[in-house]
Order: structure tokens, then C-alpha cells, then sequence
């Protein structure tokens, strides 16, 4: 489910939003990563059903004092 | 003693101190004095403990001759990649960021190392926090290939599979988070480890991407990585990561062979996906014959993309990475290498929800990985094409390329590189094994018995001190 890629003035917007303030030299490197991210994000995104858990859970006896007792 | 002591296993020093044949401080100070000849063509140890090293060798002496050696590393030297915090030695990650970073705690696995009565040589070049290089613009230069200094050991953990195949050192601890263990290993023509996930400690080692971290032995054989490994494993209440499962010797049954077992190849990938070079396809195919041969059945397996383990894993690592080093990407990112600034910044715009839907896919495909493991005992590939020139590399790289390594950081399985010949330009060749989680003795059995089987561990680098160094003497 590719997305339309971001434009400079849109990824510009995303960095604000992540506090990156970026010299033009590295703002260019943003923009080339960014495209290559974009790429990735439309082939991980597929149709789920609500019940899809992601790896990673909260597994609450890891925190058990004194370690995971089970 | 006499002879080169440099080149001996762990197991063959082990022996030698044991039967006071060898000394800890005539070990430690051969590697020294090579370390000194050799390595300024290396570049391999980015800090050097020598006379810490010297201090500990002569306890370690003294401990051995009072109450005999308490196990096979005592008296034996190691390095630690410089990602693994040391109390009172500076740990930088190769990084300017942590130019001064002197850590007050040693990391789990150096305090076993430690405690093992292993003998600290120095800290060991990496790729910037395990994750950018090779890099020319961090703290300290890349570490070069000791079988051809034109080329490149891989990463991250270059530094350590140098120094072992140059003969610097004959342990050390590397960590991998999409195959910076194995890579180097397969570079280097040495056997490294990716345990199961969370069977090492991680405590006290700089995060790379915290779901996908794993710390592991490198070593010239797969014997002496399960002799470390037996030394670091072992359940830490305080990782949240670290797996609660037994303490086990893993040189226990290592002589115990492949016969019998069924063994995976997923030709898929080595044909369509990531197409072998002629060279390591033959390399690959002489390896299963060996396996053949030793009594293993070869079964074709079928896996999901590539891609997909790829993807999924780069995804997650890029949040996680940024979010490790958010604080100075957003106040002085000039301070990182360009090559690990390019491949986290675009991290901080990854949405919530992509990280989410990247750790779904995490879960399909770990599962899809146990599910074939159980109808073989082990998965046989490639590490990788061998070591090329060490030169600047595109940044994009990371991302372009499909890794032989990564999927097994997706399914945290026991994964070890050991060395399968030589090109013919005399670069080392390299295979992957994979076993099943928790497994990790099965994988350093069938590492061991294909050691045995072939004579790739009687080679090693030809190295000379440089002419200038020679004119000096």
C-alpha cells in the first residue's frame, strides 16, 4: 500500500514536528534517507485483522523484583 | 613455551596454563608485543589496556599458581569491541559524542570476562554505536582486513574479527543487531556467534536497537566460542531482554557431530532474491557436500521474503535508534559521522504506527522462522559475499541491500559464521549456521564438526610488520 512519497516542503513540516533543526546539508540527507524509509513503510503496511499482536508485548514478571520468577 | 604463541586457541592456552607450560604473562605479553608490530596497519584496538593488562596477567599467574586455573580463560587475553562499557576505561562507540566517556560500571559480559580471570588487552574499533561506517569522519579511523589490508573487515564489530585473525587477540565480545557478529567473522575468516536473543546479557553495552541487540563471542574456532559463550551467558533480571533459561557448559558435546540431522537451505534466497557469486555459490555447495558427507540430509526450505525480514527489522531499528539518540541529533548532529546520521535521522518521522505495523510483521515472520525449524534441525547459507575494498560506501547501502544476516536478529535464532575456504584472491569465504532458539549448542556441534572436517582453520594472515617499523629494529 505505497503512499504518494513526501515532498521537501512535507518531510521539511515532519522535521519540525521532530525537533530536528538541520543545516541545508543535512536536511538533503533527511530527504534522501526519508525516500528510502518511504519505500520500506509501504511494504510493511498489509491488511490485519484487529487481532494481529505485534513482537513486541508487555511481558509485566520481567519487572517481577528480583527477576522474572516463573 | 616457544613458537607463536599468538595463534593458539583458547582451548590449546587453556591446556598449556594448566600444565604450567605456558604463562599468563608470557601469553599477554606475545600479543603486546604483536599488537605493537602490526597494528598500526590495522587499526584494530582503538584503546589499548597494556599495562592493566600486564597487572592482570601477573595475578592471574599468581591465582594459577596457588590454586590451579578456576576455568579455561584464566590467564588468557581477550578485547572487548568498544561498545562494551569498561569501568574506568573510556567506551566511545567510536563516537565523538562519547570522546570522554569513561563508564564507572563494567557491562555484564566484561565483568564475567573479569571474573573468568580473563586478561583485558584493550578496546576494539567499531562501527559508529555499531551502527554507521565504515566512517573516515569519527573519532578513530576503520579497521582494515587482516588477510588483505585493502579491504575491509565488515561491521561492526571490525576491530574484533581483525584482531583475531591478525592473531591480536584470541577472544573478544562483539555485538550484532542485523549481523555485526557474523559479518565480521565471515570477513575476517574467524567463527563469531549471534546467540539466541537475550541468552547474553546486554547490560552496560551501548544500544544499538534494543529489540534486536544481541551480544556474542568471536573466536579463530567454534570451540572457543562456546568456551566464551559458557562464560557470558546466563539470565540478568536487570535486562529486560535476558532469557531465564539454565546455565550450560557449551563445550560440553561439541565433538558430537551433524549426523543424522536434517539440514535447511532456502534456495530462494540464494537464487532469486540475493544471487550468490559464482565463487561463494561454489564455496556454499562444497560445504553442504561436507555436510553430506558427515551424514546431515540437505533439504530445500522455503521462507518469507528476504525483504520482508529486512524491512521489518530496519523499520523498527531506525525509531529505536533515533529515540536512542535523539537528544544530540536534535542539538548537534554534526558530531556523528555522516554515514550513521543518514542511515537514524529519517527515524524521528516514522509514525507510531508504522513502528507498530513493523513489529507485527516481526511477529509473522519470527513465527514463519520457528515453524520451518521445526521440520529441520538447522538452516545452511552464506554470511555473506566476500570482504571487497575498504572504501567509502553510499550511505543509502543499508538500505538497499537484502542481508543474509538480519533475518535471524528478526527470529532471534542461534546464528554462527564460520570460515569455508578462500577466494581466489585469498579473501575468506563464509558459512551461516542457524539453529533453533535456545539451540545454540547445536549450532557451535555442527560449527565444530564441519571445523574438523575441513582444513580452513590451519591458514592465517600473512602479516609483516611494516617496512618502517623493520628499518627501525
Amino acid at each position: 500500500m505505497p503512499l504518494e512519497p513526501a515532498t521537501r516542503d512535507e518531510i521539511a513540516v515532519l522535521a519540525r514536528r521532530a525537533g530536528l533543526n538541520l543545516s541545508a546539508e543535512h536536511f538533503d540527507q533527511l530527504v534522501d534517507a526519508y525516500g528510502h524509509l518511504e519505500q520500506m513503510l509501504g511494504r510493511i503496511r498489509r491488511a490485519r485483522s484487529y487481532a494481529d499482536e505485534p513482537a513486541h508485548i508487555f511481558a509485566p514478571s520481567k519487572f517481577q523484583p528480583g527477576g522474572d520468577k516463573r | 613455551m616457544t613458537g607463536e604463541l599468538h595463534f593458539l586457541t583458547i582451548a590449546e592456552a587453556a591446556r598449556l596454563i594448566e600444565r604450567r607450560e605456558l604463562s599468563p604473562v608470557e601469553l599477554t605479553g606475545a600479543y603486546l608485543a604483536r599488537i605493537a608490530a602490526l597494528d598500526d596497519q590495522l587499526h584494530s584496538f582503538v584503546t589499548l589496556t597494556a599495562d592493566l593488562a600486564r597487572s592482570r596477567a601477573k595475578a592471574a599467574e599468581a591465582e594459577i599458581v596457588r590454586d590451579g586455573p578456576r576455568g579455561r580463560l584464566h590467564g588468557v587475553p581477550f578485547c572487548l569491541k568498544d561498545i562494551v562499557e569498561t569501568a574506568g576505561i573510556r567506551t566511545t562507540g567510536q563516537s565523538k559524542i562519547l570522546a570522554d566517556h569513561v563508564p564507572a560500571h563494567d557491562a555484564v559480559v566484561a565483568a564475567k570476562l573479569h571474573a573468568a580471570g580473563g586478561v583485558l588487552l584493550g578496546k576494539t574499533a567499531t562501527w559508529e554505536f555499531a551502527h554507521g561506517g565504515p566512517s573516515w569522519d569519527v573519532l578513530f579511523p576503520p579497521a582494515h582486513n587482516p588477510w588483505n589490508t585493502d579491504h575491509h573487515p565488515a561491521g561492526s564489530s571490525s576491530g574484533s574479527g581483525a584482531a583475531v585473525a591478525a592473531g591480536l587477540a584470541p577472544a573478544t565480545i562483539g555485538s550484532d543487531t542485523g549481523g555485526s557478529i557474523r559479518g565480521p567473522a565471515a570477513a575476517c575468516g574467524i567463527a563469531g556467534l549471534k546467540p539466541t536473543y537475550g541468552l547474553v546479557s546486554r547490560r552496560g553495552v551501548l544500544p544499538n536497537c534494543f529489540s534486536h541487540d544481541h551480544v556474542g563471542p568471536l573466536a579463530w574456532t567454534s570451540e572457543d566460542v562456546a568456551i566464551l559463550l559458557s562464560i557470558v551467558a546466563g539470565h540478568d533480571p536487570q535486562d529486560p531482554g535476558s532469557a531465564d533459561v539454565p546455565d550450560q557448559d557449551y563445550t560440553a558435546g561439541i565433538g558430537g557431530g551433524v549426523a543424522g540431522k536434517i539440514v535447511g537451505v532456502p534456495w530462494r534466497w540464494l537464487e532469486d532474491e540475493a544471487p550468490l557469486k559464482p565463487e561463494t555459490r561454489a564455496g556454499f555447495d562444497a560445504a553442504l557436500a561436507v555436510f553430506g558427507d558427515l551424514g546431515a540430509e540437505i533439504r530445500p526450505i522455503e521462507l518469507p521474503t528476504l525483504q520482508a525480514y529486512n524491512d521489518a527489522k530496519k523499520v523498527i531499528a531506525m525509531a529505536e535508534l533515533f529515540s536512542i539518540h535523539e537528544k544530540d541529533l536534535r542539538t548537534r548532529p554534526e558530531l556523528f559521522g555522516a554515514s550513521l546520521r543518514y542511515r537514524i535521522i529519517a527515524g524521528g518521522l516514522i509514525r507510531a504506527e508504522d513502528y507498530v505495523q513493523a513489529t507485527r510483521l516481526r511477529r509473522d515472520l519470527a513465527l514463519a522462522m520457528q515453524q520451518v525449524l521445526t521440520a529441520v534441525d538447522l538452516i545452511l547459507l552464506p554470511t555473506g559475499e566476500p570482504a571487497g575494498k575498504l572504501e567509502p560506501v553510499p550511505h543509502s547501502s543499508l538500505f538497499t541491500g537484502a542481508s543474509l544476516t538480519t533475518p535471524f536478529n528478526v527470529g532471534g535464532n542461534p546464528a554462527l559464521s564460520v570460515c569455508s575456504g578462500f577466494a581466489a584472491n585469498g579473501m575468506p569465504l563464509s558459512l551461516q549456521i542457524v539453529g533453533r532458539l535456545f539451540d545454540d549448542a547445536g549450532v557451535l556441534r555442527a560449527g565444530h564438526a564441519y571445523e574438523q572436517a575441513t582444513p580452513w582453520r590451519g591458514r592465517r594472515p600473512d602479516l609483516h610488520p611494516a617496512a618502517a617499523d623493520r628499518a627501525a629494529e
